[in-house]
């Protein structure tokens, strides 16, 4: 749920990561934010990472960004990642209430496919549970993991994991490496893009004549 | 289902929550709705209001989810207490939270009192977006 504040005239969305265990969600996040660091010139939020001792995540990672002005508009941009453990059924859906925005980041390891689906599903049924309509928010793919292909390691063609998961939506997705960072950045801005389009699109911006 | 915020209603719910801090003695409070989104923060702070916000919201969704897994509706009070600091989480409408920063001389009892006073007129200004 967006929250659009006339008087202080900011508009606040909410991207989430969602995937399986392991999938490069926490490691997505911590690029940009890292990239935040060394390139802008002020301070960039504290990284929240409410995790386990062995570095998975329990609950979430969290970090807010300003993204510039839209007609006169602040941009706030919540990020966060949910645990992708199956065990943590109970926090990750906790994290997806009044979501805007999705990120699902599918493993590309061909060991990984099932989980991938199982992951999908899982949030189809989270949304549905929040009484969110998947129409009702912006969800894109990442097929994450994509620098193993040249070390030889057995991945999922593209196009396959596109039947997968994609196949009905035909929603935009990209191949990525967030180790690397491959088209890490390419993938927050094209939602943080479509999420605040979309939420403009649903408020009443276009009756006040604010656009 | 956005929220829109329109400059009267912000300009009435800060003051409401001025005044509450001005009588209770609260250092600081922050209106949060369920999802973690800051709506309002008003008093003194050096620290950052978005991700008090974000984290409230888990903490009272989590504490909930506990509330329901033994079979409890929801806990009545949550509230943590520090050396210098105490903290107060209200649930103020079905959507909103509101958080309560208070040193540990106040009296918990009477600022719950308070909040309760202010409750009604903060969720009316907040529906009638």
């Amino acid at each position: 749920m967006a929250i659009v504040n006339l008087k202080e005239k900011t508009i606040q969305v909410k991207i989430v990561y969602y995937g399986p265990g392991r999938s490069g969600k926490t490691t997505n996040l911590e690029y940009i934010h890292n990239w935040l660091q060394q390139s802008e010139k002020e301070q960039t939020s504290k990284l929240i990472s409410i995790d386990t001792k062995g570095d998975r995540t329990l609950f979430f990672d969290f970090f807010p960004i300003n993204l510039g002005k839209i007609a006169g508009f602040d941009l706030k941009l919540q990020l966060y990642t949910t645990p992708g453990q199956v065990k943590y059924e109970s926090t990750r859906r906790l994290v997806l209430k009044g979501v805007d925005g999705v990120v699902f980041v599918a493993d590309s390891l061909a060991s990984r496919q099932d989980a991938n689906k199982e992951s999908f599903d899982n949030l189809i049924q989270n949304l549905e549970h929040h009484n969110i309509p998947l129409d009702d928010i912006k969800l894109i793919f990442q097929w994450n993991k994509r620098d193993l292909d040249s070390k030889m390691i057995p991945l999922t063609e593209v196009q396959d994991m596109e039947e997968l998961l994609n196949s009905e939506l035909q929603t935009q997705s990209f191949s990525s490496s967030a180790v690397t960072g491959m088209n890490v950045l390419k993938t927050v801005r094209f939602i943080a893009k479509e999420t605040v389009q979309n939420v403009i699109e649903k408020t009443a911006f276009k009756a006040m004549n604010i656009q | 289902m956005n929220t829109i915020i329109d400059e009267e209603s912000a300009q009435k719910v800060e003051t409401v929550l001025q005044k509450f801090i001005d009588e209770s003695g609260a250092t600081y409070v922050l209106l949060t709705d369920m999802g973690g989104n800051l709506l309002f923060k008003v008093g003194e702070e050096n620290f950052d209001g978005d991700t008090l916000a974000v984290l409230s919201a888990a903490n009272y969704a989590a504490t909930k989810e506990i509330a329901t897994l033994i079979n409890e509706d929801n806990f009545s009070l949550l509230f943590h207490r520090g050396n210098n600091e105490n903290i107060h989480f209200a649930k103020i409408s079905p959507d909103v939270l509101m958080i309560i920063l208070f040193k540990p001389y106040l009296s918990l009892g009477l600022l719950r009192l308070k909040i309760e006073s202010i409750q009604k007129e903060i969720t009316e200004l907040l529906g009638n977006e």
